[in-house]
């Protein structure tokens, strides 16, 4: 695999493709979890370790145990358990190892299970048949584009807290509306690659 | 509570998109045309069915320490055997829905209903509250399909009834336009609820 | 020690249930859908290859490892090859998009078809009308087709929809990938 299709993969997967702005994937913590750029900036840190083992994890899980056995059907379901599983390992490594960390990181630990873009991804994975080294690359590349919207949005949040917005449009209505305008803008990046 | 009240609150009052804001990937995915909407409206709505009757039923036999798990498998069966029924009966629904299928796994609106209200209450309220929470799922999801095929295409349910000098803006069908015709039809809906409850 | 035994003793017994009832899904639904993947394969390929009755897969080094290529079948009509059909998968403006293409033996293209694509609707979907998939009718399928914004000049000019050239460079690609199985492997079969 060469240099340029790593490139490909992360441009593609950071910007063309981006998971919320383009593919709607993992729009609870984006809406949910934009209020201000801190908290926005952790849970897209926990979103990006969390989906590069959850990549890994479940390509091994596929390639391993569902495909030599036949159970490519059983795959919503293996995924999810593994990915469930995963996300409360790491949050009891984080608590025991840095207290800290998990001070930041470990509110977001839980609701990452019901991240659709974790799934969504381990998906994607398997769909685009890519190899494992794409796949973490991909994984990486997705969880990198999420955190950049999450932050950008957040970012444009917290200014917008400033600002005076009819009645009817407070709160979510003017938020969706600014993620539509950050849609269009990163439309702007399609056919790149 | 009443049956009605149960029903209505899912349709209306508490509508899973309008008012809890919840399953919005979906809800802004696959809505590019009123017909995608409302096969995903109803897709959902079977799983949730399925999941509210069996947790209902088997809540007792389920220790709470391992409640999530336990109701995480037994969605994840039914999002995967309605994946199958509509890849060998729906094809073309099943390839406009793609990933969104067995992401219905993740949409927290069937978890919210399976914690809150299924493992609290009687099989037949809960296939009750399934039945209302699914509809006011399929209702959003649908107008948002006709909102943004009508503006984005110039048709409905795939009934092109403009005339040509009706430019569509396809931008509406695209990603954009999801968070644009979602984030209008909120503030509409604020609209209309506040000023009821002005009323009262 | 004991409760987490146990613990573990229902969860398995709830996803042994699940699968079973999941195997049993798939066993009833899996030949359905099989059986419809593979008519309706069958379908596609006979409408770009019309005058074929039968097709036999191509395989192998050299051809469905060549870049873009997905499925080569020969169409076969009283026990002659008569023609072949090439799938390919070039990449579009979002996600890559299945062109088929349907030629005879000495290379003129019969039939093409677009499969499944991402394409923005309205714009880049627009690959799939006839209108533009009609200009590669008749002609050598490796003549190396290019793509124009202006009025198609020689017959490898292909006219792209407006403000739809990524899309259009895609069915060009696949096209011109199939040109280049044709004139390095199938011509000479």
């Amino acid at each position: 695999m060469s240099a340029t299709s790593i490139f490909i993969i992360l441009v593609s997967s950071i910007l063309v493709n981006n998971f919320v702005l383009s593919r709607f994937l993992g729009i609870c913590p984006f809406l949910g979890v934009s209020k201000q750029v801190e908290t926005a900036l952790g849970m897209g840190m926990a979103v990006t370790f969390v989906m590069a083992m959850a990549a890994l994890i479940t390509y091994i899980v596929q390639i391993a145990i569902l495909v030599p056995l036949g159970l490519e059907y059983l795959q919503t379901i293996a995924f999810i358990l593994v990915i469930a599983s995963l996300v409360q390992f790491v949050e009891m490594v984080i608590e025991k190892i840095s207290p800290t960390l998990y001070q930041s990181l470990g509110v977001f630990l839980p609701l990452i299970t019901t991240n659709c873009a974790v799934l969504g991804l381990a998906i994607l994975n398997i769909q685009m048949k890519l190899n494992v080294l794409e796949a973490v690359i991909h994984a990486i590349g997705a969880a990198i584009g999420f955190a950049l919207a999450i932050v950008l949005f957040a970012a444009i949040r917290e200014r917008l807290e400033l600002y005076n917005v009819p009645e009817v449009f407070k709160g979510f209505p003017i938020a969706l509306i600014t993620a539509s305008l950050m849609s269009l803008a990163f439309m702007g990046f399609a056919g790149m690659v | 509570m009443k049956l009605g009240r149960i029903f209505t609150r899912g349709l209306v009052f508490d509508n899973p998109v309008f008012v809890q804001l919840l399953g919005m990937c979906p809800a802004l995915a696959v809505t590019n045309s009123a017909e995608n909407g409302m096969a995903m409206g109803l897709a959902t709505t079977a799983v949730l069915l399925g999941s509210n009757l069996v947790i209902s039923i088997i809540k007792g036999f389920i220790p709470s320490k391992i409640r999530i798990p336990a109701f995480i498998v037994v969605i994840a069966t039914f999002v995967t055997m309605v994946g199958m029924i509509m890849k060998a009966y729906f094809p073309a629904l099943d390839a406009a829905l793609g990933l969104f299928i067995p992401l219905i796994v993740v949409n927290c609106l069937i978890l919210a209903r399976a914690e809150s209200f299924a493992s609290k209450s009687t099989p037949f309220n809960s296939i009750v509250d399934g039945i209302g929470m699914g509809l006011g799922f399929t209702v959003a999801l649908t107008i948002l399909g006709i909102v943004r095929e009508f503006f984005g295409a110039g048709s409905i349910f795939g009934f092109a009834f403009m005339g040509e000098f009706f430019q569509p803006a396809t931008i509406m069908t695209m990603p954009p336009g999801a968070f644009l015709a979602l984030g209008l039809l909120l503030a509409i809906y604020n609209k209309i609820t506040s000023k009821e409850l002005n009323e009262l | 020690m004991r409760e987490v035994i146990k613990l573990g003793l229902i969860l398995l017994v709830i996803t042994s249930v699940a699968a079973f009832v999941l195997g049993v899904t798939n066993e009833m639904t899996s030949s359905i859908i099989e059986e419809r993947l593979h008519r309706e394969n069958v379908e596609a390929i006979k409408s770009i290859l019309p005058i074929a009755e039968e097709f036999n897969p191509i395989e192998g080094e050299g051809i469905t490892d060549k870049e873009l290529i997905v499925e080569v079948y020969e169409g076969i009509k009283d026990d002659e090859v008569v023609g072949y059909t090439v799938k390919t998968n070039p990449n579009g403006y979002s996600g890559t998009v299945e062109v088929l293409v349907g030629f005879s033996v000495d290379g003129e293209i019969v039939g093409v078809k677009i499969g499944q694509h991402t394409e923005t609707p309205g714009l880049g979907s627009k690959i799939a009308d006839s209108a533009y998939i009609g200009q590669f009718f008749n002609k050598a399928v490796d003549l190396g087709f290019s793509t124009t914004k202006d009025v198609p000049a020689t017959d490898n000019d292909i006219q792209a929809i407006t403000g739809a050239t990524v899309s259009s460079d895609a069915v060009v690609d696949g096209i011109n990938a199939a040109g280049s199985l044709f004139e390095e492997v199938l011509r000479n079969r």
